[in-house]
């Protein structure tokens, strides 16, 4: 089953007096629960395309549709709700809030949901940082933490809401080889026990062995499915 | 709400050294304005309170009388008083008669002209009031209830400059010379019962003595009345609503006399009342409104004119240049003492004029009248009244003349002058507010509020720039970490939110730190001692140290404003920030 449709999507930017054509005429179909990369250079329109299913950009023409809802009809507020509530994040610099520790950095997108008690989200949370290995950092605040530990806050803040689709915009260029591995090992074991579509962008071809499907993007363009 | 006002805080713990910076700024700004609204407070306090009431009271009803307006005399004290309680209400906090005297005081072998004020003792005086005035007078030498004393002749208190003028001391003796109320040169002898030490400049070049003394020294009779003094509760939002209602309830009624007449042996009654003759247009009425079947109309028109009716004329065998005498019970004298008149003219009695009157120029009734109040809500009943319609209504006299109400001192300033072209024979009854006779000392308070005024936009400076730098700041350094916390899925309205927390935050902790330093700077600063005797300064000053009157309400209202600027103009910014999309907030770099 399709968890996202893509159809004929564009995306351009204005720049100066000229037009960056970002996505060219995008048409895609990702099945629930894939563990899929997309990998392309530097400017191929890898992180357009990722922040477009993200809902966190929007598309100058085409149809996205997550779960069967269009998103490019939805308001910004509807909007904010389906990536709380569908879709997490993990960034290339883990973005995660420093005035935070751990378990807080964790619970943050249960709390914007407002529908869980404080002993439901501890709880939730408590089940993530210790599936991501981070039980005993739990109070620690980000700045204490290496980067694969921060990478895995991320991970563990991504998937605390249990979303549809996890994204994640080259989640281990900031990491060396080794933590890199650890943290994809980590993503594909929680794509696993969670049943959680994964997305990740690369343009490293080492970190393509992770991936159970591969989508090559250039210059705008879908190369090969 | 909970998680956003936990992480404005943590935020605000972010840029310490900033936030310290910005919220050093705003303490001191609120440090200035609690400062000055304090001090404004305070200053106020002693004007409205002591000073204005001290001089003028909040509202003072002045009833002047006699050639050129000149004696301060009400002839009915209960009736005014009556008046004034009924108006006031539980608004009112105290009345008085204000009654001071200039003279000429001799001591040992030192003369000073000097002002003698009335103090009335024999009233009840709450435990607040008997404080205030006791801090007031500050006795250095005998007790504040001596001027009760029966024992020496008119007991006075006095300043200690004043007494070291005079060379006296206490137990000593002054002489004094002044004009009474009828214009008599009157000498009398105080003797020094207390000597104050008072900073009030008011109270420096000012004796005091019991108001009954001072009153029988002046030639007041018990029933009558000076002035009279009335301190409010709450004066400033008070003051000029109970003048108004007061003015309202002074509307005098018409003056007459319910008179025994007799002449060539034989007695009648009648009713005598005034008309005016001092005013071309009201001669113009009198003369038009009566035919004198007898006498001349010049005649009446003078200043002694009398004129009879012709029934009264036929009964009591009169005609003009004929004596007849009048006499009526007073209100409040036993005696009762005749007055003889000349007529001057008969006239023709009708349904208007009334068949048993007698028309009297006001210039011959007043004196009469005045000396001898008539009861004349008692004698009403067997008096014959014009009715308002008659055409010459207008011209007759009343009871007093009720001076129109002014809004200032420029006002009120113009209406005397207008009063004194006006040669009126009657007594004048003015009511005022302290807007219009304290007027001058008030505009001080206007310069405080402009102080104030200063404070509050030094401060509106320091929190706009200090807030719309720092959240420019602030924003631009989290740019990433609002793209981050719009893409996990907080909405616009929550970012917003937590950026106009971090300032209401740092405004309250800094208006708390503000508070607590003015307070402290107010304690030290009051506790310097000034030495200002015959400054006019000294009137800014309570036993010689600075008067601050911070009022809870003042505070929290300086802190609201201070708030609702810093919410104002962290808005802006904020929204800013929150409108920002994800994707261009997550790609930026510092």
């Amino acid at each position: 089953m399709n968890i996202i449709e893509i159809r004929e999507l564009k995306k351009n930017y204005p720049l100066g007096t000229t037009t960056v054509h970002a996505l060219r005429g995008i048409d895609m179909n990702i099945i629930e629960g894939d563990f899929l990369s997309i990998v392309g250079p530097s400017g191929s329109g890898k992180t357009t395309l990722l922040n477009i299913i993200g809902c966190i950009d929007s598309a100058s023409e085409g149809s996205v549709k997550i779960g069967g809802v269009e998103i490019t009809s939805l308001n910004d507020i509807e909007v904010t709700d389906m990536r709380l509530n569908r879709i997490g994040f993990i960034f290339q610099t883990f973005n995660l809030i420093p005035v935070l520790n751990v378990v807080e950095n964790v619970e943050f997108p249960l709390l914007l949901m407002k529908k869980f008690t404080k002993a439901e989200v501890r709880k939730r949370a408590d089940k993530l940082i210790d599936e991501v290995g981070l039980t005993d950092h739990a109070h620690h605040r980000p700045a204490e933490l290496s980067g694969g530990q921060r990478q895995r806050v991320a991970i563990a803040r991504a998937l605390v809401t249990n979303p549809d689709i996890v994204l994640a915009d080259e989640p281990t260029a900031n990491l060396d080889s080794v933590t890199g591995g650890q943290i994809l090992e980590l993503m594909k074991e929680m794509n696993r026990i969670e049943k959680t579509t994964f997305i990740f962008s690369t343009h490293d071809e080492n970190v393509l062995r992770y991936a159970r499907d591969i989508l090559k993007i250039r210059d705008g363009v879908l190369v090969k499915e | 709400m909970k998680f956003l006002i936990m992480i404005s805080l943590r935020n605000l713990l972010r840029q310490k050294r900033r936030n310290i910076l910005l919220g050093s700024a705003m303490a001191f700004g609120v440090l200035i304005l609690v400062l000055a609204t304090s001090f404004s407070h305070g200053i106020s306090d002693i004007m409205f309170n002591k000073i204005v009431a001290y001089v003028a009271g909040h509202v003072n009803v002045s009833i002047r009388e006699g050639k050129g307006q000149m004696i301060s005399i009400f002839r009915d004290r209960d009736r005014l008083v009556k008046i004034v309680k009924e108006k006031t209400g539980d608004k009112l906090k105290d009345y008085d008669e204000g009654i001071g005297i200039f003279l000429r005081a001799i001591g040992n072998g030192k003369a000073e002209n000097m002002v003698l004020v009335g103090v009335n003792m024999n009233k009840t005086y709450s435990d607040e009031q008997r404080k205030e005035y006791e801090e007031s007078f500050h006795m250095i030498e005998g007790m504040f209830r001596d001027l009760l004393s029966t024992d020496v002749e008119n007991p006075v208190i006095l300043s200690k400059e004043k007494a070291a003028l005079l060379n006296v001391k206490k137990s000593d003796t002054i002489r004094v010379r002044f004009n009474n109320i009828y214009g008599q040169t009157q000498s009398a002898r105080l003797t020094v019962t207390g000597i104050m030490s008072n900073d009030n400049i008011f109270m420096q070049g000012v004796m005091f003595v019991e108001i009954k003394n001072i009153k029988e020294m002046m030639g007041y009779r018990p029933y009558e009345s000076t002035a009279i003094h009335i301190t409010l509760k709450n004066p400033q939002a008070d003051a000029v609503q109970i003048a108004d209602s007061i003015h309202e309830a002074l509307k005098p009624g018409p003056a007459f006399i319910a008179a025994d007449l007799s002449a060539n042996g034989i007695r009648a009654k009648a009713t005598i009342i005034p008309y005016m003759g001092n005013d071309d247009a009201m001669k113009k009425i009198i003369s038009s409104s009566f035919t004198l079947i007898s006498g001349k109309m010049d005649d009446v028109l003078m200043k002694s004119g009398v004129m009879v009716s012709d029934r009264i004329a036929a009964k009591l065998g009169l005609t003009p240049g004929s004596k007849m005498e009048f006499r009526y019970k007073p209100k409040f004298e036993a005696k009762i003492i005749p007055h003889s008149v000349e007529i001057k003219g008969v006239f023709r009695s009708d349904m208007t004029t009334g068949s048993d009157t007698v028309y009297m120029h006001e210039a011959l009734f007043y004196p009469k009248f005045y000396d001898r109040v008539p009861d004349l809500t008692a004698d009403v009943k067997d008096a014959f009244l014009p009715s308002p319609e008659a055409p010459f209504y207008k011209a007759l006299g009343t009871e007093w003349v009720l001076l129109d109400r002014t809004r200032d001192s420029d006002e009120m300033r113009k209406k005397y002058r207008s009063i004194s072209k006006r040669k009126i024979k009657a007594a004048a009854v003015d009511v005022n507010s302290m807007y219009e006779s304290a007027s001058d000392v008030l505009k001080l308070e206007g310069a405080l509020n402009i102080i104030t005024f200063g404070a509050v936009l030094v401060l509106f400076f320091i929190i706009v720039v200090g807030v719309i730098n720092t959240l420019r700041m602030t924003i631009r350094e989290r740019t990433r970490e609002i793209g981050t916390i719009r893409a996990i899925g907080m909405q616009k309205k929550d970012v917003r939110t937590i950026f106009i927390l971090e300032s209401v935050f740092l405004t309250l902790f800094a208006s708390a730190a503000g508070t607590i330093l003015s307070f402290i700077t107010m304690w030290l600063m009051s506790l310097k001692t000034f030495n200002v005797i015959d400054n006019p300064m000294g009137i800014l000053l309570v036993k010689q140290h600075l008067y601050f009157l911070p009022t809870i309400g003042g505070v929290v209202k300086n802190i609201l404003l201070i708030l609702a600027i810093s919410v104002v103009t962290a808005y802006f910014p904020a929204k800013r920030a929150a409108g920002m999309r994800a994707a261009d907030a997550l790609r930026h770099y510092e």
